[in-house]
Parts: structure tokens; C-alpha cells; sequence
């Protein structure tokens, strides 16, 4: 019908703006306790000793004597007394306890778990406990970890390696009119959504264990918990409450926060209420991987890429968490949108005794890519080609084979996507006016530049993992006729309520309020996967598309309606169907797209069902005074399939540059022995309205045979291309090459002269 | 979560009842304003009165009298944004009210008052932290430990003064009056802040910060300019405020004074009279402000206690000393 494509308003908008959407913190149940969280003060050591004190007899204000026996006190100990499950964050290595076990291997690591009715009081005692540890030599950065400075971790500090390997660039180099190398690195970075992470847990022997929180991925707090307590699943039920945002820092740190609620409850027998301030949430929490990326790169004189060799390398923090999945997603984009027949990337994710780094939009892409368009900018020049020149001889085209020897079937058209960008930011223009003014006798102390990047984003899971996955997604009709999507999908901020019902509601040619996407709750819904990797329009629209086709053909099929059917109809028909039959429901599950083969092995075939592409165009002014530099304006230009809600869509990507912008100018995490030490809002420094230039979204469709409505991904796409894109046109404005991010003026002033 | 300690709150409607109680109640009482400084530290534990006793209520202290020609009072509870839209403050004071508008962001301005910015507690990156941070590294000279994290060694907390208005104040020679059960007395701006990130104030504590007296505008002008990492809400790393005053008669195409003061880089705010040195008596132009912006680089010795390195504020205080003072040209 006619609602995809059109700017439906959000189906929780209203809900919202109007403050009657329920967050965790605004849940309350009687006898609540609340939670409190005392961490690690050290970054990595035995822990020798625990006591809880009383505050000093001289001490003034509001300290009063601590009724410690009042309190619900839970340690590493109480998992194996309770006789519980394992104390481990069930993930993928399993090596990260939920409560520190005798040692701790990273600053704000949880030790002990307190709960009491008065959440003052709380607080005054967790300032009263003490830990006195033995401290063991720690590191601090991927170069100390893959140096082997010290191993805290396993052998050799490694979490997870990988090797993709395309013919043979060891017999190119020789050959090569060109070879060109570069070094890249970007820092850490905060999700900073807007909602802190919470949980409230009721848990106990007879009941089980149910948690509410703020969430990306109930299934995967679901998975955590039933080892947590080694209850059956059936005995694990986690429901997702409304989320203030989540960028990766809600998909795997939830389990962690309702395990401790969960423990907290069940010891106590009470509800237990955990949330997070800022401080705890940004020093506790992960946050992206730092990486750092090396490039050799051979070319021809006619500004052919002949081989690429890449060392790819991340740092996991002090625990696995996702960093092999991290790594993939970054190692599989290293090589982006370009055909090069001989590939080799090298891939590595270390440890080290910092917080666990995480999920965060983009996972390892925007990493590995901004090495890349770094990179291409140098390879150009060593060439003496134009940076668009050198992109267009080597753009990837249908037919050719990706960096993992993936056939594109798609029909990608980077030079179109360029061409477009150029026209709609006057690159050309521009690139000419601003060498003129800079090169002039007396050039502005404002230098003006403008750059960009190509570059694509896989959508859903890497290689096999869709198929792992095995997602579902349900539909069942009311007998009034109208629809509930059981998915295990998140509303997070992105849309996914708006999209579903858009889509289901087209598939059916019915109304959009007709549709209704029921709360996630692992007892109530199927697991559709979790809410990441740009997955959530793509693949799991795709099976609520095809579960709500099931409900009319369940319909059909039993006679109840016809063919051609109005609406009113159509919620007769379902009417009708309940009263004889009892319930409507219908299920999907994913099948993937013919010809997807992908060798887990060899790290071979088939990464994704399908790449949105992009180039993105910054301007910058740089003040050679200050060293500051402050983008002016940006051009995004991508295909991402069909769009299904432009103005969702449009927010999506902007909000997505806003963040990369912050990420490659304005956010600085400080580290001191491990521990953040700018974990505040007033010094962890995110742009503001007043930072961000116009922000000029454009969609090119190409619609996706097997995505909904052609449909692909789009959520994790913005973050990739910016940094790049502002370095290029900070090196075209000062004629300095800066291959670290971010870029804070300090070190812009460094490079350009000097300590001074 | 943090949370604020317990405390006896009190709201006095006069200034002899406020003055009385906190001479009563002793050094565990603190006068609160608009609260954005002191409540997040008492939530942090950086500040722990068990007495807060509100200025909000005075009617006193909620005026704004005269002004350019006669001079100006600003009661001490006066909110920022009343400030920075303030005809006549707005009139005859335009780098009062430009300087209170760069001040965090229109919220807090909407909470935060005058008064409450001028006796801005000092910052520093291991002071302004909360309470599990500071105790991971054994507190602080500042507050419940005996190292300066800054300046390991030193027996001075060099915690910074962080305030916009303050430069601005001390520049254009404001007084302050301020009342206690003893009596009041009036002080200068220039003289009412110790180089000392504890003890930063001249004021005793059971002293209420009435009200502010700006100088008539009589052929005098001043500007400031604030350094910080984005366009919006950060307390300043480096604040410059200009003034200058020109010679009458014959002598009008000459500086007859000038002050520069440095913020945010030291305990207290930083007049450099090497920079005005370079002014007074000379004619008001490229070159000689370029000199006084030299001076202000050389004497500025910012510490690793901010965001930013302190090379870069360093020579940050040489450009921002030469927009500050191009923009009085």
C-alpha cells in the first residue's frame, strides 16, 4: 500500500513527549529495595580483604553509624553459597565474573553487592566499605598488550585473531609501481545515551527470576540469567522497559546490571531497584574499542590497487565481552568498497586492565574504515592522483569480489553516490576556492578545507550468524480485529515500533493503528535476535512482514475472508477466526537469501546479505591560532535500499554524524592507571547544538530483493564515514596529515609545531 | 546513585535573621543561592554543611539599583539570566551581562545567581570527582587527603577559580559588601581572592556576600573572552577580561589605564600588570596590544588541573588576550 516511504509519526511519540512512557527508574513495587554497586579501586589485584566499617566518631554532617545487619550483602561467595548458577557473564568467552572472584583485573570492577529500603543510607555505607588488595602490575594500552609488557590475559594478552586471506600479496609487492604505508589509531569513546543503565529484579526459589530494564537485547540478559541462577529458561523472564537510547552500550552491559539486581533479590526476597548515575554509568560501562590500524599498500602507476596488507588491532579491555565479534565486523570493512585482488588483513583483539570495551555503533567499522580513507587520501597523493580519482579506478562494482572473496550482486554505484555528493556540497568548487585563498601571500589564519570518504556497512549479522540465530518473529490478532508484533526487537530511540507497524500494515493493506508492537518480554515474545548490527529494519522487518502475511493466510485459508477484503472485513474475519478456532498467531522464522555461503573457517564468502554504501563530504575551518578545528558543513549521500520512514531515516544518519563528529573532534576519554578520569558530563566533552554544522541527508534507493519493501540496514552506516571524511579536509585546509582521533587542538598544535 | 547527605535547611527572610543563624549554627552552616555549585558537591561529598541556609529570600539581595552614571548594585541573589537580560545592565555593563551569557547554559542561568558565581567553589580534574573516585586515590589536598594530585609535593591546593564574572569584576574594579552579626564592610574585587585553591576566599565564613557595586562607566570599556572545549556549558579553562580607560584633552589617543586579568588558570584570578604595563601611556593599537597578549602568555602558568594540556592554554592566553583587547579597539 502506501505507508512505507511516508514520515509516519513515532508509535510511542506521544507517550514520550508527554511523559507517560515508563522508564525503569519510574517502576516502582512494594517493599523495594535499592541497589548499590562497590567497585574495584585498583586496575588489577588480589583482593585481600573486605570490611564493612563504621564511619569515625569525629566525622560531621550526616555521617551516622551504618546498621550493617539492616543491609542485603551479596559477594562472590554468595553464588556458590546460594547454591546458584556460574559467576560469569554467559557471552562468548564466559571469562568476565559477575562479582570479582579474589581478584580483579580492571578499575570499577563490581565486588560487592548492597541493598537496604533507604537509598540514602545506602550510599552513606558504601562509602564504608573497604577492600584492601594485593596490587599486581597492570596495562594500560593495545601497544603494552600486544608487546607483552605483562601478561594479564590468558598466554599472550590475545582475546581473538583473525586472517583473511585474498590470493597472495606476498607476490605483488615486487611487482608494484607503488607501495605505501601508513599507521592509524582512534581512542575510546562513550555511548552517552540518554538513560543510564537500570534494572529492577524480583527473583526467589519459587517464582524464578524476572527483571525489568533498559535494554537493547532481552534475549541476551535471558541467556545471561538462566546460567547466572542455573535455572531453566522457563524460569528466566526479562522485559524490556521504554530505553533512553542505546549505541551498543545497552547490548551487553544489561545482563551484567540485572544479574546484580537479580542477586540482590534474590538474597533479600525483595524487589531490588539498581540505577546507574552518570559518573557510575561512564567509568563502569563500556565503551568503544581503541584500535589502531597499519596499512601497506601496493599500486600501479595507472592508481590501481594491487594488494592490500592490513595489522588490525583492537583492545578489549580486561575482559572478552564482544570484542571477537567486534574485531570481524571491523577486520570484514577494513578493505571497503574497492576491488583489490590480493587482500590480506591480519586481526587482533588484545587485553588490557582497563573497563571492558563494548559495543558501540559501527562495532570496529568506523575503526578500520577511518584507517582506510585515511590511507587512500596518502595512497592518492603517492600516486599523484586526485583522492576522488584513485577512489574511482578502484571503486568495487557488481561482479567483483570484496576483500572476503564475496561476490557483489547488488547494483552498487559509488561513482553515482560520489557524483552526487560533489554536486550537492560544490566539492569542486570548493576544493579549487580553498586552495586559492590558502596558498595566497596572505592566507587567512582560518583555513578552510573540505574532504570525504566512501565506504559501506554491512547489515545483520556477520557471515553464518543469521543463520545461528534462527530469529522469529510472532503475530497474533485480537478478536476486535487487531494485530500485536511479538518481537524481542527494542524500541530504543531508532524507530522500531514506527517501522514494523509500517510495514506490517502494507503487507496487509490495512491502517497503521491497526498495529500494535507489544512490549518485549522474553515470556511473552520470540527471540527475533537482538537489537544491533543494523538488523533490526532489514532482517527482522523481513519477518514481520512475512508473520503478518501468515495471519492472512491462516485467514484465507480457512475461508473467512476473501481475496479482496476491506479493513472491516478483514477484523471480522479475525473476529470470526478466534471464536471458532481460539487464538490467531502466526510465526516466522529467517531463512536467508539463496546463495549465501560463508566459510567461518577461512573467513571466507558471503559477510552479509547486503552493504549500504555511502560518501560522505566534510568542510572544515581550522584556526591555525588555536588549533581548533570545527566542522561547517556536511553532505551525507547513501543507498540504503528502500527507506522505509524518511524522517526516521533522515534522524538516523544525522544523529549518527553528531555522534562521529564527537568522536573524531570533541571526545576525549582521559585514563589515569585505567580508571576515567573526565566521567562527567561537564568534562567529557560531547558537541552541542552550537558544535554540529547543517547536517545535508540525501537517499539514493536501490531496493533490496530480501529486505522488507527493499529494505537494508542503516543504523550503524553514519558513524563510519565522518572521521575520515573531516581529517581529509583538515589535511586539504592545512596541508598536515593527521591519522589519530580524536583530534583535539592540543595535538593539532603538537604536530603543526611543535611543543612550543 | 549520588545522593544528597542529609541537612537541616533553613530560609531566613531577612538579612540580620540570616546572618544571625549561620553566626549561631558556626562553621557546619553554608549559605545556598541557587544551588548548582554547592548541591552537586554535597552530592559528591565535597562539601558536607549539615546547615544550608538559603539567600533566596531576601528581598535585599534581589535588586538591581542605578546605573552607568552613578554606578550600579547587583544584589547577590540576583539569577544569571535576570543579568544577561538586563536593560540597563545590558546598557551601560555590556561585558557583565555578555560574560554572565557564555555561563553553562540557560537552565542553570535560570537557578544559578550572581552571587553564587562569584564564590564559585575552585575546580580541578581530582577534586571535582565523586566520592569512590576520590577515595580510589586517597582523596585530595583540597578535601579529606593530604596530596596535591597536581603538584605532588606542594603544600598549596592548586584547585582553579573558575568563574566568568570573577575577571570581569576584578578588571573593571567592582566592590563587593559584605554583612555579618559583627557589622559589614565593603572590599574590592581585586583584593577578595586568596591564591589558594582551600582557602580562596577573603571572606569569613559567617559573612553573607550582600551585594556587588560596579563603578560608574565614565570613559572606561572592558570585554572578555572565555576559552573552553565546545560552543556551550563548559566552565571556562581560560578567561580574559579586558579594560582599559583612554586619556581626556590631549592625551585621548593614549591609554591612561588598562588591566588584564587572567581566569581559570590559577586559585585566583591573575592580574597581569606587565600586560597593562605595556599599555598605560601608550597609543591604543596593533602593536601594543600585541606586546600586553606576550605579557599574559609569559606570566600565564596554567597546571595540568583542566581539560585541555597546559601548553595549549598557555598559548592560549596570548591569542585570547589579543581578541579580548582587539575587540575594545
Amino acid at each position: 500500500m502506501n505507508l512505507v516511504g511516508k514520515p509516519i509519526p513515532r508509535k510511542e511519540g506521544r507517550k514520550k513527549v508527554t511523559g507517560q512512557a515508563l522508564y525503569v527508574d519510574d517502576l516502582s513495587f512494594p517493599g523495594m529495595l535499592h541497589g548499590v554497586t562497590v567497585r574495584s579501586s585498583v586496575p588489577r589485584g588480589r583482593i585481600k580483604n573486605i570490611s564493612f566499617d563504621q564511619p569515625p566518631a569525629t566525622a560531621g554532617g550526616s555521617d551516622r553509624n551504618i546498621p550493617w545487619n539492616e543491609f542485603t550483602i551479596v559477594t562472590a561467595k554468595d553464588i556458590r553459597d546460594l547454591k546458584l548458577g556460574e559467576n560469569y557473564v554467559a557471552l562468548i568467552l564466559n571469562d568476565q565474573p559477575y562479582l570479582a572472584d579474589e581478584v580483579v583485573n580492571h578499575p570499577e570492577e563490581a565486588i560487592v553487592l548492597l541493598a537496604h529500603p533507604d537509598k540514602y543510607l545506602l550510599e552513606e555505607a558504601r562509602r564504608h566499605v573497604s577492600i584492601e588488595y594485593e596490587e599486581l602490575p597492570a596495562i594500560f594500552s593495545l601497544h603494552d598488550s600486544l608487546a607483552q609488557k605483562e601478561i594479564i590475559w590468558g598466554d599472550d594478552n590475545v582475546f581473538k585473531k583473525f586472517l583473511v586471506d585474498k590470493g597472495n600479496v606476498d607476490d605483488v609487492w615486487a611487482k608494484a609501481d607503488f607501495i605505501v604505508e601508513g599507521e592509524y589509531e582512534t581512542g575510546a569513546q562513550e555511548q552517552l545515551y540518554i538513560e543510564n543503565n537500570g534494572a529492577i529484579a524480583l527473583a526467589n526459589p519459587n517464582d524464578g527470576v524476572t527483571v525489568w530494564g533498559s535494554m537493547q537485547c532481552p534475549y541476551y540478559v535471558h541467556k545471561a540469567l538462566i546460567k547466572l541462577f542455573g535455572l531453566p529458561e522457563e524460569k528466566i523472564r526479562v522485559i524490556q522497559t521504554e530505553t533512553g537510547g542505546g549505541f551498543g552500550g545497552k547490548e551487553e552491559y544489561p545482563s551484567m546490571i540485572a544479574g546484580h539486581a537479580a542477586l540482590l533479590a534474590w538474597k533479600s526476597g525483595l524487589p531490588v531497584k539498581m540505577i546507574y548515575d552518570r559518573a557510575e554509568d561512564m567509568v563502569a560501562t563500556t565503551k568503544r574499542h581503541p584500535s589502531r590500524t597499519l596499512h601497506k599498500t601496493a599500486v600501479n602507476k595507472d592508481g590501481k590497487l594491487l594488494a592490500m596488507e592490513i595489522d588490525f588491532v583492537i583492545d578489549g579491555g580486561a575482559y572478552c565481552t564482544l570484542s571477537p565479534v567486534v574485531l570481524s565486523r571491523g577486520t570484514i570493512h577494513a578493505a571497503g568498497p574497492y576491488f583489490c585482488p590480493d587482500v590480506r588483513i591480519k586481526s587482533t583483539a588484545v587485553a588490557t586492565n582497563l573497563p571492558p570495551h563494548g559495543a558501540f555503533r559501527g562495532f570496529g567499522a568506523p575503526q578500520s574504515i577511518f584507517a582506510l580513507e585515511r590511507h587512500l587520501d596518502k595512497v592518492a597523493k603517492t600516486v599523484g592522483l586526485t583522492p576522488e580519482e584513485f577512489r574511482r579506478r578502484n571503486f568495487i562494482h557488481e561482479g567483483e569480489t570484496t576483500a572476503t572473496n564475496q561476490t557483489i550482486r547488488e547494483k552498487v554505484d559509488m561513482d553515482g553516490l560520489l557524483n552526487r555528493a560533489f554536486e550537492l556540497s560544490d566539492y569542486h568548487a570548493k576544493r579549487e576556492r580553498f586552495a586559492r585563498e590558502n596558498g595566497s601571500d596572505r592566507p587567512s589564519r582560518i583555513r578552510k578545507g573540505i574532504g570525504f570518504a566512501s565506504f559501506m556497512h554491512g547489515a545483520g549479522f556477520t557471515g553464518s550468524g543469521e543463520v545461528y540465530l534462527q530469529s522469529v518473529v510472532g503475530a497474533e490478532a485480537t478478536p476486535e480485529g487487531l494485530i500485536r508484533i511479538l518481537a524481542a526487537s527494542t524500541e530504543i530511540g531508532q524507530g522500531t515500533n514506527t517501522i514494523f507497524a509500517q510495514i506490517a500494515a502494507d503487507a496487509l493493506g490495512l491502517g497503521y493503528d491497526l498495529f500494535e508492537v507489544a512490549q518485549p518480554d522474553t515470556a511473552q515474545v520470540p527471540n527475533s535476535g537482538p537489537t544491533v548490527a543494523s538488523r533490526t529494519c532489514m532482517i527482522v522487518g523481513k519477518l514481520v512482514e512475512s508473520a503478518v502475511v501468515g495471519l492472512k493466510q491462516t485467514l484465507l485459508g480457512s475461508g473467512l475472508l476473501k481475496d479482496q477484503y476491506t479493513q472491516a472485513e478483514f477484523q471480522r474475519a479475525c473476529g470470526d477466526y478466534i471464536e471458532k478456532f481460539g487464538r490467531l498467531q502466526s510465526f516466522s522464522k529467517y531463512q536467508p537469501p539463496p546463495n549465501i555461503l560463508w566459510d567461518d573457517e577461512k573467513y571466507q564468502g558471503d559477510a552479509y546479505g547486503a552493504f549500504a554504501w555511502a560518501v560522505y563530504v566534510a568542510e572544515v575551518s581550522v584556526d591555525l591560532l588555536t588549533y581548533e578545528a570545527h566542522v561547517d558543513d556536511f553532505v551525507a549521500v547513501q543507498e540504503v535500499g528502500r527507506v522505509i520512514n524518511p524522517v526516521l531515516a533522515a534522524g538516523q544518519i544525522e544523529g549518527g554524524i553528531a555522534q562521529a563528529i564527537g568522536m573524531t573532534l570533541y571526545e576525549n576519554v582521559v585514563w589515569e592507571n585505567g580508571r576515567m578520569k573526565n566521567g562527567q558530563m561537564t568534562n567529557y566533552i560531547m558537541p552541542t547544538a552550537a558544535d554540529i554544522p547543517p547536517i545535508r541527508v540525501y537517499f539514493e534507493e536501490n531496493p533490496y530483493a530480501y529486505g522488507p519493501d527493499g529494505a537494508k540496514g542503516i543504523g550503524e552506516l553514519p558513524m563510519d564515514g565522518p572521521a575520515p571524511a573531516i581529517l581529509n579536509a583538515i589535511e586539504n585546509a592545512t596541508g598536515e596529515s593527521f591519522n589519530q582521533i580524536p583530534l583535539m587542538p592540543e595535538k593539532m598544535m603538537e604536530d603543526l609545531v611543535g611543543q612550543g | 546513585m549520588m545522593r544528597l547527605p542529609k541537612f537541616d535547611y533553613r530560609t531566613p527572610r531577612t538579612i540580620a535573621e540570616a546572618v544571625k543563624i549561620i553566626g549561631d549554627v558556626g562553621p557546619d552552616a553554608q549559605f545556598v543561592a541557587g544551588g548548582t555549585d554547592l548541591y552537586p558537591n554535597m552530592k559528591r561529598r565535597q562539601q558536607t554543611p549539615g546547615t544550608v541556609i538559603s539567600v533566596m529570600r531576601l528581598s535585599e539581595l534581589n535588586k538591581i539599583d542605578g546605573d552607568g552614571k552613578s554606578g550600579l548594585t547587583i544584589g547577590a541573589s540576583v539569577l544569571l539570566s535576570d543579568i544577561c537580560d538586563h536593560t540597563i545592565i545590558k546598557r551601560d555593563y555590556p561585558v557583565i551581562a555578555s560574560a554572565a551569557r557564555t555561563i553553562s547554559t540557560p537552565l542553570l542561568r535560570n537557578m544559578g545567581t550572581i552571587g553564587g558565581n562569584l564564590l564559585l567553589d575552585t575546580r580541578c580534574n581530582y577534586y571535582d570527582q565523586n566520592y569512590e573516585w576520590r577515595k580510589a586515590i586517597n582523596f585530595c589536598l583540597k578535601k579529606d587527603g593530604d596530596v596535591c594530585w597536581v603538584a605532588p609535593g606542594s603544600s598549596k591546593c592548586w584547585a582553579v577559580q573558575s568563574s566568568d564574572l570573577v575577571p570581569v569584576m576584578v578588571a573593571i574594579g567592582a566592590k563587593f559588601r559584605l554583612i555579618s552579626t559583627l557589622g559589614e564592610r565593603m572590599i574590592d574585587a581585586a583584593g577578595f581572592y586568596n591564591d589558594d585553591g582551600i582557602d580562596y576566599l577573603k571572606k569569613r565564613p559567617d559573612e553573607l556576600l550582600a551585594d556587588i557595586h560596579l563603578p560608574p562607566t565614565d570613559g572606561w570599556r572592558a570585554s572578555y573572552q572565555k576559552l573552553r572545549r565546545r560552543g556551550a556549558f563548559d566552565f571556562p579553562v581560560l578567561g580574559v577580561a579586558a579594560w582599559i580607560r583612554c586619556g581626556t584633552g590631549s592625551g585621548s589617543d593614549r591609554v591612561a589605564d588598562a588591566k588584564i586579568v587572567l581566569g581559570a588558570i590559577a586559585p585566583s584570578p591573575l592580574d597581569v600588570s606587565e600586560a597593562a604595563r605595556e599599555l598605560i601611556g601608550q597609543p591604543f593599537d596593533a602593536e601594543h596590544i600585541h606586546a600586553a597578549a606576550e605579557a599574559c602568555y609569559v606570566k600565564a602558568r596554567p597546571l595540568d588541573n583542566t581539560d585541555f594540556v597546559m601548553n595549549w592554554r598557555k598559548q592560549m592566553a596570548r591569542e585570547y588576550t589579543l581578541r579580548a583587547l582587539q575587540e575594545l579597539l
